[in-house]
C-alpha cells in the first residue's frame, strides 16, 4: 500500500511551483471569475494562457509536439493538485484542451493538428463544442443539427445550446445529424467549424447568477467545407467519445478544488456568528464542516484509487464513476453551508456559490444519468 | 501510488473467505450460536489459527504472521462478511494491539504465542470509558463494557497507573470477575458488563494516555473494516435481488428508483472502502494525527454506512424484513459499529473541530 508519489512526479511538482510563484499574479487569480462577460477579464486571461503555453505549462499530458510535455499520469495528478491549490485560472480553452483536442489527436490530419493545437494552446483561437440542443440534453445522441451535403460542401441548419464560451468562440467542434434515416447514435458527425462562417449566430446565455458565460449558436444555411469533417461519416459519436487515455488525471481537480474552497470557507467563518457564539464553536456548524472533512478525504482517496487502478492494472472505472457525483453533491453540501451560515449579504462570492452549485450535478452528465451508467455498467442492473 | 492489492493479500482475502463460506456459514454457524455466550466453536477456532488468522497481528518472534494493519483490515472485512460471531477482532487484534501500545511484548510473549496459537483467547476493556483502579497488592477493581469476555480466558485490563496507565492481565475464571452478557440488537456480536472485584492481576506494561488514544484507534480502524464488509456483502445480496426479483413484468432492479438506490449504497460503501484503505494505511506508516484523523473519520462516516443496511431492507421490501432473511444481521452488525465508541454525530463534530483550529492556525491537514 502506497500512497506517495513518483520522484519524477515529485520533481515535476517542485519546477511547477517554483514557476507559479514566478508568473501567477493577484490580478489573474482575479480575473477568472467573470471571464465570459469582462472584456478586460478576458483579454488578461488570454494573455495568461499564452505565457503558460510558451513555457510549456498549459496541458502536460499533450505529447511534446503540440506543445505538452508528454506528462505522465502522476505528473497530471500532480498538475491538477498543484495548479488547483495555487487558484490557477482554468485555461479558456478547458473545453478545447479536454475534449476537442484529443478528437483531433485522434481523427485529425497532421496538418489540422499542427494548424490548429497549437493555437488552442495559446488561446490565440477560441474554442467551443456544438453538442447540447435545446432538445438534447441528457439524450444527446437524439441531436437534429442537420448537416446535408452539396458537393464539396455541407450546409448546415439547427441550433445549439450550453456553448461554453460560444459567443466568444473562434472555432467550432460542432455535431450534426448526417444520416436521419440511421439508429440515432449511427448518424452523427463532427465538423470543425470556422465560427466566422456566414449564418453563424450567437447570443449569451444568462445564469441565473448573472454569469454569461454561455451561449446558444445558430447556424442557417451555414457552408462549411466537407474536408472540414474530423474522423469518418456518421462517425462522430465515436469521435465524441475519444478521450485521450493519459487525460483521466482531471479527477484530482475534483477534490483538489473542494479541499481548498472548504479552507477557504472556514477562514471565512472565523469571524461570523451563529446565534450567541463564534460559528466555529456553533456544534451544528463544525458537524457539517466535520461532515465535508470527511466525505472530500474519501473522495481525495477514492480518485486516488482509481488512478491507481490505472496505474497498475486495477478496475478504474467504477470508482470514477462515483466521483463526479460525489463531488457535485460535497459542493453544493459546501455552497449551502456558506450562504447558510454567511447569508445573502455578506459575501458575493459564497452567495454567488450558492446558485452557481447547482451546475455542479447537471453539467458534464447529471447526476441522475450517471446513477443510471454507474447501475447499469459497474453493478451489472439491466436496462428498462 | 499503487493502492492495490498484493497477491498475498488478495490469497488471504481469499483464503478466510473460503475459511468462513465453508466451515461458519450464516445458516449453520452464525445462526445456529446465537444463544452461545462464546460465539464460536473450537473447531472453527482451531480452524482460524491454522490460517494464520488469529495471529496475523501477533509478531513472527511471537509466532504470529507478523503481518499489517492493512492485512488485519482484509481479514476484518472477511469476518464482516461473514458475520463471523466469535472474538477474532478482540483476540486477535485488540490484545496485540494492547499489548505492542504498552511496550509489553516481551512480558506478554507466552500469551502472544497463545493468541497466534489459538489456545489463548484475550479481549481488552475498557476502551471506551474509564480505566479500572489499581488498590495497593496490584489487585484490579472496575466495572466496564467489554467483548468477547466469555469467550475469553483472559481481559487485558486498562488501568489508572501513577498518573498514567498500565495494562493488567485478569484471567477471567476467577471468582472476582463477573461476566453478565449484555441484550443488544446485534446478534453477531458478544458485548458484556464486567465487574472486577479486587481481582489479582499480572502487570503487562505502561504507558500515558497516548497509547490508549492510538489503541482505540487500532480498534475502530479494524472494526470499521469489519462494518465495511458486511456492508459490502450486503450490497452484493441486494444488487442480485435486483436483478432476479421481478414485479411487473422486469426485473425491479430496472426501475431507475431501485436502481439509484443500489448505486447510493454502493457509493457509501466505495467511500467507506477509502477512508478504511487510507487509515489502514495510516495506521501502519502515518504518524498518531495521520492515524487518529483517520480513525475519527471512520466513525464520523459510520452512521452513513449504517444506512445502507437500511437501503438493503427498503429493496428487499417485506422479504428484508423477515427474521429468516440475512439483512437484518448486517443491519444490526452496522449499527453496532455505528455507536462502538459513540455515535457519529460527535465525531463529526470533533472533525469539524479539529479541522477549524487548523485552518484558524495557519497549517491545514493535509492528511
Amino acid at each position: 500500500m502506497d500512497f506517495t508519489y513518483s520522484p519524477e512526479a515529485e520533481q515535476f511538482r517542485t519546477e511547477l511551483r517554483s514557476w507559479l510563484a514566478a508568473n501567477l499574479t493577484e490580478d489573474i487569480v482575479a480575473a477568472t471569475r467573470h471571464p465570459g462577460a469582462d472584456d478586460q477579464a478576458f483579454e488578461l486571461l488570454r494573455k495568461w494562457n499564452a505565457r503558460l503555453a510558451d513555457d510549456g505549462w498549459a496541458a502536460v499530458a499533450w505529447p511534446t509536439a503540440y506543445g505538452g510535455r508528454g506528462a505522465s499520469v502522476l505528473e497530471q495528478l500532480v498538475y491538477a493538485e498543484e495548479t488547483t491549490r495555487a487558484r490557477v485560472p482554468n485555461p479558456l480553452n478547458i473545453i478545447g484542451i479536454n475534449n476537442i483536442a484529443p478528437a483531433i489527436m485522434q481523427y485529425g490530419s497532421e496538418r489540422q493538428k499542427l494548424d490548429l493545437l497549437p493555437r488552442m494552446l495559446r488561446a490565440d483561437d477560441i474554442w467551443c463544442q456544438g453538442m447540447s440542443e435545446p432538445e438534447s440534453g441528457s439524450d444527446l445522441a437524439s441531436l437534429r443539427t442537420r448537416a446535408i451535403q452539396d458537393g464539396d460542401e455541407y450546409v448546415v441548419n439547427g441550433q445549439k445550446i450550453w456553448t461554453s464560451l460560444g459567443h466568444r468562440a473562434d472555432w467550432c467542434q460542432l455535431y450534426v445529424r448526417t444520416d436521419p434515416d440511421a439508429p440515432k447514435h449511427q448518424g452523427i458527425s463532427c465538423f470543425l467549424v470556422d465560427m466566422k462562417s456566414p449564418g453563424i449566430s450567437v447570443r449569451p446565455l444568462v445564469a441565473l447568477n448573472g454569469d454569461m458565460d454561455f451561449a446558444e449558436v445558430f447556424f442557417t444555411d451555414v457552408r462549411i467545407p466537407a474536408d472540414a469533417m474530423l474522423g469518418p461519416l456518421n462517425e462522430g459519436w465515436k469521435v465524441a467519445t475519444a478521450t485521450l487515455s493519459y487525460e483521466r488525471a482531471a479527477a484530482a481537480r475534483l477534490y483538489s478544488e473542494l479541499q481548498v474552497d472548504l479552507e477557504q470557507l472556514v477562514g471565512d467563518l472565523a469571524t461570523a456568528r451563529v446565534g450567541d457564539r463564534p460559528a466555529l464553536q456553533d456544534p451544528i456548524t463544525l458537524h457539517r464542516i466535520g461532515e465535508l472533512v470527511t466525505r472530500i478525504k474519501f473522495l481525495e482517496v477514492l480518485c486516488l484509487r482509481s488512478i491507481s487502478a490505472m496505474l497498475h492494472g486495477g478496475d478504474a472505472f467504477s470508482t470514477a464513476s462515483l466521483a463526479k457525483s460525489v463531488w457535485g453533491e460535497c459542493g453544493q453540501k459546501l455552497a449551502a453551508l456558506a450562504y447558510d451560515v454567511l447569508g445573502p449579504t455578506a459575501s458575493a462570492r459564497w452567495a454567488d456559490y450558492r446558485l452557481t452549485a447547482r451546475a455542479l450535478t447537471i453539467a458534464g452528465g447529471t447526476t441522475q444519468i450517471n446513477k443510471n451508467i454507474t447501475a447499469q455498467r459497474v453493478l451489472g442492473l439491466p436496462r428498462r | 501510488m499503487n493502492l492495490e492489492p498484493t497477491d498475498e493479500q488478495r490469497a488471504l482475502r481469499a483464503t478466510v473467505r473460503q475459511f468462513l463460506a465453508e466451515h461458519a456459514g450464516v445458516d449453520a454457524h452464525v445462526r445456529q450460536l446465537i444463544d452461545d455466550e462464546s460465539g464460536t466453536t473450537p473447531r472453527v477456532w482451531d480452524g482460524l489459527a491454522d490460517l494464520g488468522a488469529t495471529g496475523v497481528l501477533v509478531p513472527a518472534e511471537h509466532g504470529g504472521a507478523g503481518m499489517t494493519m492493512v492485512d488485519a483490515a482484509i481479514v476484518a472485512e472477511e469476518m464482516g462478511a461473514g458475520l463471523y460471531p466469535g472474538p477474532w477482532l478482540s483476540s486477535a487484534v485488540a490484545a496485540p494491539r494492547a499489548i505492542a501500545r504498552f511496550g509489553a511484548d516481551s512480558e506478554a510473549a507466552e500469551l502472544l504465542s497463545g493468541i497466534a496459537a489459538g489456545d489463548r483467547v484475550a479481549t481488552v476493556g475498557p476502551l471506551y470509558s474509564v480505566p479500572a483502579t489499581l488498590s495497593g497488592d496490584g489487585r484490579v477493581s472496575g466495572e466496564f463494557v467489554v467483548d468477547d469476555a466469555r469467550a475469553a480466558d483472559v481481559i487485558l485490563t486498562v488501568t489508572q497507573h501513577e498518573g498514567g496507565l498500565a495494562l493488567y492481565a485478569v484471567e477471567t475464571a476467577l471468582p472476582d470477575v463477573t461476566r453478565g452478557r449484555l441484550p443488544g440488537i446485534d446478534q453477531t456480536h458478544r458485548c458484556f458488563q464486567v465487574t472486577l472485584d479486587r481481582a489479582p492481576g499480572r502487570l503487562l506494561g505502561t504507558a500515558g494516555a497516548q497509547a490508549l488514544s492510538a489503541l482505540v484507534d487500532d480498534v475502530l480502524i479494524v472494526a470499521a473494516a469489519d462494518a465495511l464488509g458486511a456492508a459490502q456483502r450486503l450490497v452484493d445480496m441486494t444488487v442480485d435481488y435486483a436483478k432476479t426479483r421481478t414485479q411487473f413484468g422486469q426485473a425491479i432492479g430496472s426501475f431507475q428508483s431501485v436502481a439509484h438506490l443500489c448505486v447510493d449504497m454502493f457509493e457509501k460503501v466505495e467511500l467507506a472502502r477509502s477512508g478504511v484503505i487510507h487509515a489502514a494505511w495510516a495506521a501502519d506508516e502515518g504518524d498518531g494525527d495521520h492515524r487518529h484523523l483517520a480513525a475519527l473519520r471512520l466513525k464520523a462516516f459510520s452512521g452513513q454506512l449504517a444506512s445502507v443496511g437500511d437501503t438493503a431492507i427498503q429493496v428487499f421490501g417485506g422479504v428484508g424484513y423477515t427474521w429468516e432473511h440475512d439483512a437484518h444481521l448486517y443491519l444490526k452488525r452496522l449499527l453496532s459499529f455505528s455507536t462502538q465508541g459513540g455515535n457519529a454525530d460527535r465525531y463529526l463534530e470533533l472533525i469539524g473541530s479539529e479541522f477549524a483550529a487548523s485552518v484558524t492556525a495557519g497549517r491545514p491537514q493535509t492528511t
